[in-house]
């Protein structure tokens, strides 16, 4: 059998001292749609913030493969030049930084690490403005600094143009459907939906089974106090919605 | 004797006024001597570490003059010094005069009561150092609107250690005349030569008359530079200036300017970027005089490693000068913990019915935006002098002449 793309194993990890993520355990090949839902507090952006490498976190014990390769012990950085790509909740504005001079460094570190020969300006804004079409950006949006006075819609749009640019084999959405109306969601549900192949996979993480309407889960992994505590198909998420978060919380509890 | 102050045999000295000047400015600088922590308006540069050592006048001018080395990338007027001392220029466009200092004081006596009516030598030790020395530097004339810009660069390169260069400028730009002048100070000889520079500009401004005022300081890590500019700026006149410090081991750009005349307006704009050891000083003094006078000032810097940033700016609105409006701006990005910036704003408004406010403010990068650039595959060291670049920006977006601007963006880093 192929190795995974992601294998977690017993992972224990916190911020500040305190312990988040008690005893975590996943595992995503290549091909794959993974879900994993839970209710607020639950730690969801502390485990995609760990597995991408933000600084400030500490992992007690577990061990996290990427490709099977020792995921924690490479720079955030190298992790994204791996294939990993964390669609952010929040993403931030850096003004002076153009998104087609921001992307460009972006995709030339990462084609230049793959052993790939680095894009020249015209060949890069080529590429940009056809996959910037694709998600209803216009021009104009791709010459403005990064996420600078972004709707909650545009700032989404442009991680999912940077998920088409970057073309990682896993990409995690972190609440990819926040602050989103129905118009913004299914684009950027396509836009997802149009990069998943065999080769790579994707980890949605969110709060309502909403987007999971359009991005068809394999699995969904039903995540409360630092642990999956119940795994199923797609309608596992139907059944949450349905239930609420407690029902599965006392579950856990008994 | 005094450290700085060395007999050296200068051209000149049988015509009175020259050595007269000479001798007010040797005995001006003796009396107030090297600035220390106590001097009120060095106090956060201390500037007497640098100078424990001695540096004397060389007016040999190098020994291989690498006139052909400088290369700028755009098309512009040199005007070349090597070592101190002045070399050549390229030929002029109609409407610019230019001439050794030293020439135009021995055939112009016209113009030696503008020399030294600018730079007071009992309040700037530094240019009374640059007066006891007075013989090098350039006479520029502007008499009408000129396009293409000048630039003055001074080339340094090797036997430069333990030398200072003394170089006074005299900048006339007449009624309703215009030009652009950059300054460019530069080295390429041993890295840890230490020699220091001293620049004096005087600069008069007409009636309706405009100068824009670029300068890159980039000398060797160990060298010294300092450099007072003195400007006056008569009725709707205008003084627009961006100073990029970024070279040296002590470096100060001080800059005042007397809007003397109704409707006067400057715009005094400065960037430092340093680490190291380096102390990097930025010192502005806007005297408003009359009414309806204008001043802008935005000043950022980073400072990484143990250097020091410094920042002192002045407004002063005399007491007639009404509808008048004076701002200015003070950001910095420390990059370590060592890093260190001093910063002291100072307001003295005398007059009702003016617009005058100052800020000053210091971060460092942001954690989140690293990370961000990061996560998408962006070095760490890249990205950081993306970020840095970017603080930069809107400070180099206020050179107008975009060949310019690009120049000084290569001082910088690359940027996308």
């Amino acid at each position: 059998m192929a190795t995974p793309l992601l294998e977690i194993e017993d992972l224990y990890a916190g911020v500040d001292g305190k312990e988040i993520i008690k005893g975590f355990n996943l595992t995503i090949n290549a091909g794959e749609i993974h879900a994993l839902m839970g209710p607020n507090g639950a730690g969801k952006s502390t485990l995609s913030n760990i597995l991408c490498g933000k600084p400030g976190y500490h992992i007690t014990s577990g061990r996290v493969y990427f490709k099977g390769k020792d995921l924690l012990k490479l720079s955030a950085e190298d992790r994204a030049r791996e294939g990993l790509f964390l669609s952010m909740q929040y993403p931030v504005e850096i003004p002076g930084v153009s998104i087609t001079s921001f992307l460009k460094h972006a995709v030339n570190a990462v084609r230049k690490y793959q052993g790939m020969p680095e894009l020249d300006t015209m060949e890069f804004i080529k590429i940009l403005r056809q996959e910037g079409k694709n998600l209803g950006l216009d021009a104009d949006m791709i010459k403005r600094d990064v996420n600078v006075g972004f709707s909650g819609g545009e700032k989404k749009r442009l991680e999912t143009l940077q998920m088409s640019i970057l073309k990682p084999t896993l990409a995690i959405l972190d609440e990819a459907d926040s602050g989103l109306d129905i118009d913004a969601l299914r684009v950027v549900a396509e836009g997802v939906n149009a990069l998943h192949t065999k080769d790579n996979a994707l980890l949605v993480i969110t709060h309502y089974q909403r987007l999971l309407n359009y991005i068809v889960p394999d699995s969904v992994h039903i995540y409360a106090d630092g642990k999956i505590v119940r795994t199923g198909g797609k309608e596992l998420a139907m059944e949450l919605e349905q239930k609420g978060y407690a029902e599965f919380m006392k579950e856990k509890n008994d | 004797m005094t450290k700085l102050v060395h007999d050296i045999k200068l051209i000149g000295n049988e015509i009175p006024w020259l050595k007269d000047f000479r001798t007010a400015g040797k005995d001006a600088f003796i009396g107030q001597g090297i600035p220390t922590a106590k001097t009120e308006a060095w106090k956060y540069t201390k500037p007497n570490r640098f100078f424990a050592n001695d540096f004397t006048p060389d007016l040999q001018g190098g020994k291989a003059p690498a006139r052909l080395s400088i290369k700028l990338p755009f098309k512009a007027c040199g005007i070349y010094f090597e070592n101190g001392v002045f070399s050549h220029h390229d030929s002029l466009p109609e409407g610019v005069e230019v001439l050794p200092l030293i020439e135009a004081i021995m055939f112009r006596p016209d113009l030696r009561d503008r020399i030294g009516a600018l730079a007071d030598i009992d309040k700037h030790p530094f240019a009374a150092l640059n007066s006891a020395y007075l013989n090098e530097g350039v006479y520029i004339h502007i008499s009408s609107n000129i396009a293409m810009p000048l630039v003055f660069i001074n080339h340094v390169s090797a036997d430069s250690d333990g030398k200072m260069y003394n170089l006074r400028n005299l900048i006339i730009v007449d009624a309703y005349a215009s030009a652009e002048i950059a300054e460019y100070y530069c080295y390429d000889g041993e890295i840890k030569s230490s020699y220091f520079v001293n620049v004096v500009n005087e600069i008069y401004i007409g009636q309706s008359a405009a100068l824009r005022h670029w300068k890159v300081q980039d000398e060797a890590f160990k060298a010294g530079h300092i450099a007072l500019n003195s400007v006056k700026v008569r009725a709707d006149g205008l003084y627009k200036s961006l100073c990029l410090q970024k070279g040296a081991d002590l470096s100060r750009n001080e800059t005042k300017v007397v809007l003397a005349e109704r409707g006067a307006a400057s715009q005094v704009d400065a960037a430092y970027l340093m680490n190291g050891w380096a102390t990097i000083d930025t010192t502005t003094d806007i005297e408003h005089l009359s009414p309806h006078t204008k001043s802008l000032q935005l000043v950022k810097g980073v400072i990484g490693g143990q250097a020091k940033g410094v920042f002192q700016g002045k407004i002063h609105i005399a007491p007639h000068a009404i509808k008048t409006e004076g701002y200015q701006l003070h950001k910095a990005m420390l990059l370590s913990d060592e890093a260190e910036i001093d910063v002291k704003p100072e307001l003295e408004i005398f007059a009702d019915d003016v617009k005058c406010s100052h800020g000053s403010a210091s971060g460092e990068i942001d954690k989140e935006q690293l990370f961000y650039m990061q996560s998408r595959g962006i070095g760490k060291d890249e990205a950081k002098q993306i970020l840095i670049n970017a603080y930069l920006n809107d400070i180099i977006a206020k050179v107008d002449n975009e060949n310019i601007r690009l120049w000084f963006k290569s001082f910088i880093g690359e940027i996308g």
